[in-house]
């Protein structure tokens, strides 16, 4: 086999490789879609009707509008995904500066251990919250549940930040000292507007963990605060067979989070994917 | 407040451990009980099964979701595999609602009206619509594959990353002293990504213990408990059977498993950060 025919038909496999995987990845995602803009009526035959003729957006409508439950949930999880997502950053920024700069001693240690806390079970820091906040009247409230998942997107949003507060030089802190700043104008003049990209990913990060969430959710909230994925889960369990409605209501909750991240997918490949391998 | 919300109940965890709770009208009670929780979970059949399918499910997820991925980000990195559009396609799983994903699945494998039976029927490999969720064991992998799906990208771009970190003159050299690609592959990539598979490996040990969502929208458990892994079980004992000191200790046994993963992660990170110290002096 010449070498140039080697090279051929090892590109060919390549492309072959790389269209498995699309068909791989992405065909459950869009069979959902589709199906999620089928009758019922085209879904229950076999094999089923999929034609463009039978597209609608009734599903989308059913689940919109009947039943006020899974809307409740989308209101619910923006606020409380905002609020978690607007703390963490605010609370994030100034720890993982300090962190970063006023050489605490055992900084790296405490890293590490904020690193750790991910690394629990929620069920541990379940069971005991659930007793206090029922004491307290947290259950079923929006700060009882942003205070749970501040827990969990802190760390990893002081972790995101003090990567890249670390890689920005200390000159320009020090340049900004000599013209008279305080370390806090030094702080919001200068190191937070650079570092807006980085906050992006930690933002977009924490928002994204804190809207899927679904453990913590079905333990503490009851009514009034069900997130989107708690109204989902139930209403599948309701409702098994109505399919399409379903599978609607599973993609307006999953619409937010995958446009945000392909939106901001430079950061979140950069900040925290590679964040994971450089420790 | 981090200390507060973390600390604290680890604590109060380790301590209703000891204690048989009871609920009592304006609050809840305990009683000093020793050791009892956990010699209960040795004689708990539950408990046993739990276990067992724990292992079962986070040694396949690893050992399946480690070695596509590795395969996927091989992939990703061949010189048509670069473009930006792939990694963009693998960020879509990995983004979509967990509960989502499991709604999806469900669909997936609805024994009448779902696609998995339908193409399996019309490819001539099943004689016969399968209930994916019916039996045992047919459900715990359902639960696997659907899983596996959606752990598969995240670990595949970390693994990724760690690709685009090793040096492409060791490739040239070794090409140079005529390795073969398998060589090259065994002897260059390998040993380069070796601190990244390690983190891959225990990351998703932790994840596969913490899958909550899957199982809860697809078997609840069930069928006959084949899909109760431990993280349910300390789920179902607290706040179904209202068991508050056993579940407890479940979860308590769980959180053991997972520090002792988190010390290998911590220590696999540790070295590689004084090295690059060391380098950067």
């Amino acid at each position: 086999m010449s070498r140039r025919t080697r090279r051929g038909l090892a590109r060919a496999a390549v492309w072959l490789l790389l269209g498995m995987f699309i068909v791989l990845a992405l065909g459950p995602v869009a069979w959902g879609v589709v199906t999620s803009l089928m009758p019922l009526s085209a879904l229950t035959t076999v094999p089923p009707e999929i034609s463009l003729a039978n597209v609608t957006l009734d599903n989308y409508q059913e689940v919109l509008l009947s039943d006020q439950s899974l809307t409740r949930g989308l209101v619910n999880s923006a606020i409380i995904a905002t609020l978690t997502a607007v703390i963490s950053l605010s609370l994030g920024s100034a720890a993982a500066y300090a962190l970063s700069r006023l050489q605490v001693v055992g900084a790296n240690k405490m890293l590490l251990g904020i690193l750790a806390t991910q690394m629990f079970p929620g069920i541990v820091i379940a069971i005991p919250l659930f007793l206090v906040f029922s004491q307290i009247g947290l259950i079923d409230t929006y700060p009882g549940l942003v205070i749970i998942y501040l827990s969990f997107t802190l760390p990893i949003v002081i972790w995101i930040l003090k990567g890249f507060f670390d890689a920005i030089p200390p000159q320009l802190e020090r340049a900004a000292a000599v013209d008279g700043a305080s370390p806090f104008q030094v702080f919001r003049l200068v190191i937070l507007p650079i570092s807006l990209p980085a906050l992006f990913a930690a933002g977009v990060f924490a928002f994204i963990e804190s809207w899927n969430e679904f453990f913590f959710a079905i333990i503490f909230t009851r009514i009034s605060v069900k997130t989107a994925p708690i109204a989902i889960a139930e209403f599948s369990g309701q409702y098994q067979t109505l399919y399409g409605q379903m599978l609607a209501a599973a993609v307006l909750a999953s619409i937010p989070v995958v446009v945000l991240a392909i939106i901001f997918r430079r950061f979140i490949l950069e900040g925290f994917v590679e964040g994971a391998v450089k420790g | 407040m981090l200390a507060a919300v973390l600390a604290y109940p680890i604590g109060m965890s380790i301590y209703l451990g000891f204690q048989d709770v009871t609920i009592a009208p304006g609050g809840f009670s305990g009683t000093f009980v020793g050791l009892d929780n956990y010699t209960r979970t040795l004689s708990d059949p539950a408990f046993a099964m739990a276990f067992r399918n724990s292992v079962y499910f986070t040694f396949v997820e690893v050992v399946a979701v480690v070695l596509l991925s590795l395969a996927v980000a091989l992939l990703l990195n061949t010189p048509t595999g670069r473009n930006g559009l792939f990694r963009v396609i693998l960020l879509i799983p990995w983004a979509l609602a967990p509960v989502a994903n499991a709604v999806l699945w469900k669909w997936i494998y609805n024994a009448n009206y779902g696609i998995l039976n339908v193409i399996l029927l019309q490819l001539g490999l099943i004689d016969e619509k399968v209930v994916w969720l019916g039996d045992p064991f047919l459900a715990l992998n359902a639960i696997l594959l659907a899983d596996i799906w959606k752990a598969i990208p995240f670990i595949a771009l970390l693994l990724l990353a760690g690709l685009q970190n090793v040096p492409g003159y060791l490739y040239r050299a070794a090409r140079l002293d005529g390795a073969s690609t398998w060589q090259r592959f065994r002897f260059v990539t390998l040993p380069g990504l070796r601190v990244p598979i390690l983190i891959a490996i225990v990351l998703q040990s932790i994840w596969a213990l913490k899958v909550f969502d899957l199982i809860f929208v697809l078997t609840k458990g069930g069928p006959g408990d084949g899909t109760v892994l431990l993280n349910f079980l300390a789920w179902r004992v607290t706040f179904n059977f209202l068991d508050i000191g056993y579940g407890a200790a479940i979860a308590n046994i769980l959180f053991l498993l997972m520090f002792l993963l988190a010390l290998a992660y911590v220590r696999t990170l540790d070295p590689n950060r004084a090295l690059r110290k060391r380098a950067a002096r």
